[in-house]
């Protein structure tokens, strides 16, 4: 059944766009992550253009991730202050993350760049993810007991505040910074940006792994709304049909996902998602470096 | 068949030939065409008669339809550093979104060289003012882009006659052609100079759910962003509640 879609300015099947949905919300409730890492480039691949693959994506996780946070926060595994200044953060990264695309946009250069930045934090996260994973692998055989984290190094810096939920006495400063850095992604690749935020939470911040989970879905929801809105309003790239049929099939297989991820756990999981990212970034490096069928791009100017 | 139903629609509209004495009566088959949810492409039809036989020796019919106008960008792809990015570009003002030619003959057999550059009867012949890189690659590349896709198009239609007096042109409207308003000019050419024009024009409209949807964003964008924000969040918890259920 072909769909127009309105904002995209072109006709897809919607049976494959609920596909595509059921497919990212199937691993990403599999591994529980977000999912926006795979949905961006897999609309770019059908021929979505990137503007609108990116706004679009980070509508979907908005709407992926309410349901979460609703459970997290019913289990009381939010910790709000330190969210809302994660928040905080994030809503700053997003305003200026939206002016960057809209700067790269005029420049002609979105497309490039969000390939870009896909190729360079997924090859990062997931060559960290394969030899995170691989390494407990092996402690898990030597029977090694694991590194108590370290962290004080933040210790000496102002606007210090108390997060009784995480247990944290420390300077607002670090939590800003990663929300911003984070919110800055989450409106150049329209992702909730999960991947990042929960190793940033543990290893950075030193928040304890109870709260790490609901309190950054909190982050992903307010920040992902924002770029939403910002996305809307200043480029007019948010297509709410794409979005809708993308969750149609997204929260049903979410569902399966969770169901399945039960009986798959542990570093293997967490290896075999590694792979995934190394594969979609691998994906993206070709086609950033393969020689282009075509020399010429022709487009409606922008300015 | 389609000659006589031609014809039918000819003495409907009360075009017969010499019915009014005018050198040339053209009409198109539809003044307005709705691009709903599901449209795929549709085909216009220009249709008239004239006073003199056509043919070869007599008169010829030259049909061209233009789309509304906008700013494109051609941008050249460099490879820097391995990797294949947006290079030099060009800005082309005031090219036709859509542009289609149809003639008893090709335009430049036609018409003499500067006539044909005048009105812009040809492809090649379309005034495309450039700002930005300067080399001829890229008037090329846009023309060669815009005929890929189907959106400009110089050998598509064939003008057909019929009982020598009656033509008709089919002018294909791909899926992707934009809403706007469009005109089409009908020339009638004798001996290398036109001889009569008929000025017709037809709009593309969007209607339905998506024609809604993108005024919205459009028109109240702080409105739809909220809109989005809303309808994402409660689609993603109706969908979590129903499937838990289920």
């Amino acid at each position: 059944m072909q769909v127009y879609l309105p904002i995209a300015e072109m006709s897809v099947d919607a049976l494959l766009l609920v596909g595509i949905g059921f497919l990212v919300g199937w691993l990403s409730g599999l591994f529980g992550v977000g999912g926006g890492f795979l949905l961006t480039p897999l609309l770019i691949l059908i021929g979505v253009p990137s503007a609108v693959a990116v706004a679009s994506g980070a509508n979907q996780t908005l709407g992926a991730s309410v349901s979460g946070l609703i459970a997290q926060a019913r289990r009381a595994n939010v910790d709000w202050p330190m969210g809302g200044v994660l928040v905080a953060g994030g809503l700053l990264g997003s305003v200026a993350g939206v002016q960057l695309f809209a700067l790269l946009r005029r420049l002609g250069q979105l497309d490039a760049a969000v390939a870009l930045s896909y190729v360079l934090i997924l090859g990062v996260v997931g060559a960290l993810m394969v030899m995170e994973s691989l390494r407990a692998l092996l402690r898990r055989r030597r029977a090694v007991p694991a590194r108590m984290h370290q962290h004080g190094w933040a210790h000496g810096l102002p606007f210090k505040m108390r997060f009784r939920k995480s247990r944290l006495y420390m300077s607002v400063l670090p939590p800003l910074a990663v929300g911003f850095g984070v919110g800055v992604l989450s409106a150049i690749m329209g992702v909730g940006g999960g991947f990042m935020l929960v190793p940033a939470m543990i290893y950075l911040l030193g928040m304890p792994t109870a709260v790490v989970i609901g309190t950054s879905m909190f982050h992903i929801v307010c920040v992902t709304a924002a770029v939403t809105f910002l996305q809307a309003v200043q480029l007019g790239a948010v297509d709410i049909v794409l979005t809708l049929l993308l969750l149609l099939g997204g929260v049903a297989g979410a569902q399966l996902g969770v169901a399945m991820g039960g009986k798959l756990r542990g570093e293997e999981t967490r290896a075999l998602l590694g792979l995934l990212v190394l594969a979609v970034a691998a994906m993206l490096l070709w086609n950033l470096i393969a020689t282009p069928e075509a020399l010429f791009t022709v487009g409606r100017a922008a300015w | 068949m389609v000659r006589r139903l031609l014809f039918a629609l000819l003495l409907l509209a009360g075009l017969a030939p010499g019915a009014r004495g005018d050198a040339l009566v053209a009409r198109l088959s539809s003044e307005r065409i709705a691009v709903t949810t599901a449209f795929t492409g549709e085909s216009l039809l220009v249709f008239g008669s004239t006073e003199e036989p056509i043919g070869p020796g007599g008169d010829e019919i030259l049909v061209v339809a233009r789309g509304p106008t906008a700013p494109f960008v051609v941008r050249r792809k460099v490879q820097v550093l391995g990797m294949w990015f947006n290079g030099p570009s060009a800005r082309f003002e005031e090219v036709p979104a859509f542009y289609a030619i149809a003639g008893s003959r090709a335009a430049w057999r036609l018409l003499p060289e500067d006539v044909r550059q005048e009105r812009g009867l040809g492809l090649d012949a379309i005034p495309l003012v450039s700002m930005g890189a300067r080399s001829p690659a890229f008037r090329a590349a846009l023309i060669a882009l815009k005929r890929e896709a189907g959106l400009w198009q110089e050998e598509a239609g064939e003008v057909e006659i019929a009982g020598a007096r009656l033509f008709s042109a089919r002018i294909p409207l791909p899926s992707t052609v934009p809403a706007g308003a469009y005109s089409v000019e009908v020339y009638l050419v004798r001996s290398r100079r036109i001889v009569a024009t008929e000025f017709l024009g037809f709009e593309v409209a969007r209607t339905g759910t998506a024609a809604r949807i993108e005024a919205l964003a459009r028109g109240w964008p702080a409105l739809y962003g909220l809109l989005c924000v809303v309808l994402a969040a409660l689609a993603g918890w109706l969908g979590s509640v129903v499937f838990r259920r289920g």
